[in-house]
């Protein structure tokens, strides 16, 4: 039984658990999600979880190691949403469809 | 907030203060902007109602208010709702974050003339002002018509291109004060003007240090690309009545129309502001240092606590002339230049002023490096 | 309960609920909305944690341009309502449920066996960084984080060049047919 503390005392674990939640439902919707841009914004959303969780640990354990990861994360997560959404882009513009049902075989 | 409830008071009007600010100055814009296109194209504008057409301005409020409550029928509606709201918030939360006038001392109390003191103040404008492009876009898919979904993605692409040059522009003046602070930014620029390079130094004690004397390449391509953050003319892609009828906002009368009113003189007067800010001297009177502004104030003033008020209220003034100088600009280019077209627009942003903002910041981290040798 | 608690709390349940309805709603649109929610959500938890720089960076990154070109390909492409929004097997979707439900008690267990949680002692206060770091932050950045720091910049280069690449493989904005 968790103690009154665990609302009043707010610490790294409370972070690390919140980021944890996120991560997962960002998983949760790679997983069950069909429509190809959706998939895309939930590995945004895992990032996202997982920048929280360094910069955290970055606060809590007082070195700026775990920011710095933060922007390296962001600048490749920018990077990997232009390109996926381009790619996505062509798909779109072949099959007028971006569910992921439409184009799950690899021939043309 | 503070820390006692005298402070939390102050602290909190302060922010309304700032709100109402921004939708106050709307409609008196609007009277200046309609009254200045008639003096420019030699009508008489807007000059019934009141002394100078003034009323002009509750006349119309009025019948915004009574207009028919109207959605159309393709609508999305709650976004068609939420769009208009949404327009508010970038301008108003970034102008509470902007310095006013200079810090007014009571007793123990220092009250900053702003919303709120931010150290990173110019990531936090920046920050707020790009999320602008999400009323637009849902203003354009809400309203259900291809007109505003056309003129929405415009202004969107356009809004999205031409933060880059504006935030590279700026990054000149950072590196050439070394702060992020918008106060640390204004007491810099108050002392004269001095030019060092490998041990030479070119005093011109007559000017003050203003940012334009360091940046003049940086300053016109902000004052440019604020333009087209702002969505106005010679860029207002958005609404090109042409092809386009009127952009992202066809759909919309009444009272919503008003708030993407509000929401574009928003970012006019914070465009304004920040230009007045980076490189005009914010609030310091120019000529006159603030230790000689605070002396005169205690000299005119019955104590130390009513002597930092008044200085406060003297530079308030002083920083909202500078602002209308630069609103005025923004007026006037409304009315002289003409409108790009899409493909010159984007050209002009990616070709032309994303090159030079990079160039300007390459040289001015050269010459800082060759200055500190 | 002191308005530090209090931030965190309603950051979180925030933070939480946009990412929840980033997955569960059908509509595309609405989906990518709730992401820009979630990103402002912890882009202010970046400031409950002191990093003010990476707050606004968050913003202008995620929120401002990343989210934004979602919702700008979503509008293009004119999704309405989705017939199969999730995964159709039923078998597939509950292992699928399963997996994600054990991570995540795996996850929360383990932070909670490893850092002592939900005590006093989980963090040691005097290593916590106080104040602004904006200036720290660049200064590890720029010398000892500089190589991985130029390797993005190529890789952003080839980022951009592939994008372009794909984008302009049939027409684009400037197509000249």
């Amino acid at each position: 039984m968790p103690s009154s503390d665990l609302f009043l005392e707010v610490g790294l674990s409370h972070y690390l658990v919140l980021s944890a939640i996120l991560f997962v439902a960002g998983m949760a919707g790679v997983l069950l999600r069909r429509n190809a841009i959706v998939i895309l914004m939930s590995v945004e959303l895992m990032l996202n979880a997982v920048n929280l969780s360094f910069v955290a640990f970055s606060h809590y354990m007082g070195q700026m190691d775990g920011q710095i990861m933060v922007f390296f994360v962001m600048t490749i997560a920018a990077a990997e949403v232009s390109v996926g959404l381009a790619i996505l882009v062509s798909i779109f513009k072949r099959y007028k469809e971006v569910n992921i049902r439409f184009f799950e075989h690899l021939k043309g | 907030m503070g820390h006692d409830i005298f402070e939390i008071t102050i602290n909190a009007i302060k922010l309304i203060v700032c709100f109402l600010i921004i939708v106050q100055a709307v409609p008196v814009l609007v009277w200046a902007e309609r009254r200045g296109s008639a003096f420019i194209q030699n009508r008489l504008g807007p000059n019934r109602i009141g002394p100078l057409g003034l009323l002009q301005l509750a006349a119309d409020a009025v019948k915004f208010f009574f207009k028919e409550e109207f959605a159309p029928a393709n609508a999305v509606k709650f976004l068609y709702y939420a769009a208009p709201i949404f327009a508010l918030i970038p301008a108003t939360v970034a102008f509470a974050a902007i310095p006013l006038g200079a810090p007014v001392q009571w007793n123990e109390h220092i009250f900053r003339l702003q919303g709120y003191e931010i150290n990173v103040g110019i990531v936090f404008i920046l920050a707020v002002s790009s999320l602008a492009p999400y009323s637009i876009l849902m203003a354009g898919w809400g309203s259900g018509n291809k007109y505003a979904l056309m003129g929405a993605l415009r202004a969107s692409a356009q809004v999205i291109s031409y933060e880059l040059a504006l935030g590279l522009s700026i990054v000149g003046m950072i590196m050439t004060y070394g702060t992020f602070n918008l106060s640390e930014m204004i007491q810099a620029q108050q002392a004269p003007l001095s030019y060092s390079l490998l041990g030479f130094t070119l005093p011109l004690n007559f000017l003050p240090a203003w940012g334009i004397f360091y940046q003049p390449l940086g300053a016109i391509l902000f004052f440019a690309a604020s333009f087209a953050e702002s969505n106005r003319l010679p860029f207002d892609l958005a609404e090109g009545e042409a092809e386009l009828v009127a952009g992202f906002h066809v759909e919309y009368g009444g009272f919503k129309m008003l708030l993407f009113f509000i929401g574009e003189y928003g970012h006019m007067i914070v465009a304004s502001a920040l230009m007045v800010l980076f490189y005009f001297g914010g609030y310091v009177i120019p000529g006159i240092p603030m230790e000689t502004l605070n002396q005169w104030a205690l000299e005119h003033a019955p104590d130390a606590n009513f002597a930092s008020l008044l200085a406060g209220l003297i530079t308030l003034v002083c920083f909202l002339v500078k602002v209308v100088v630069f609103l005025w600009i923004f007026i006037q280019v409304r009315w002289t230049l003409p409108r790009f077209r899409y493909d010159q627009l984007m050209d002009l942003g990616w070709k032309t002023m994303l090159p030079w903002a990079l160039f300007n910041t390459i040289l001015t981290a050269t010459l800082i490096y060759v200055a500190h040798l | 309960m002191t308005a530090d608690v209090f931030l965190f709390w309603f950051l979180a349940i925030v933070t939480l609920a946009g990412g929840l309805t980033t997955i569960m709603i059908t509509n595309p649109i609405y989906s990518a909305l709730s992401l820009a929610f979630t990103m402002v959500g912890v882009s202010a938890l970046f400031v409950t944690l002191n990093a003010y720089f990476l707050a606004g960076v968050q913003l202008i990154v995620y929120a401002g341009a990343v989210t934004v070109l979602f919702v700008m390909v979503l509008m293009m492409f004119d999704l309405k309502h989705e017939v199969t929004a999730f995964t159709r097997g039923k078998i597939s979707g509950m292992v699928k449920s399963g997996i994600v439900a054990v991570l995540a008690g795996i996850l929360v267990g383990s932070i909670s066996l490893t850092t002592d949680i939900f005590s006093k002692s989980g963090a040691a206060p005097e290593a916590v960084i106080g104040g602004d770091t904006t200036k720290e932050l660049g200064k590890v950045l720029f010398s000892k984080y500089i190589f991985g720091f130029e390797a993005l910049g190529i890789l952003l280069l080839m980022v951009a060049i592939g994008a372009v690449a794909l984008a302009r493989s049939k027409g684009g904005t400037h197509a000249k047919q």
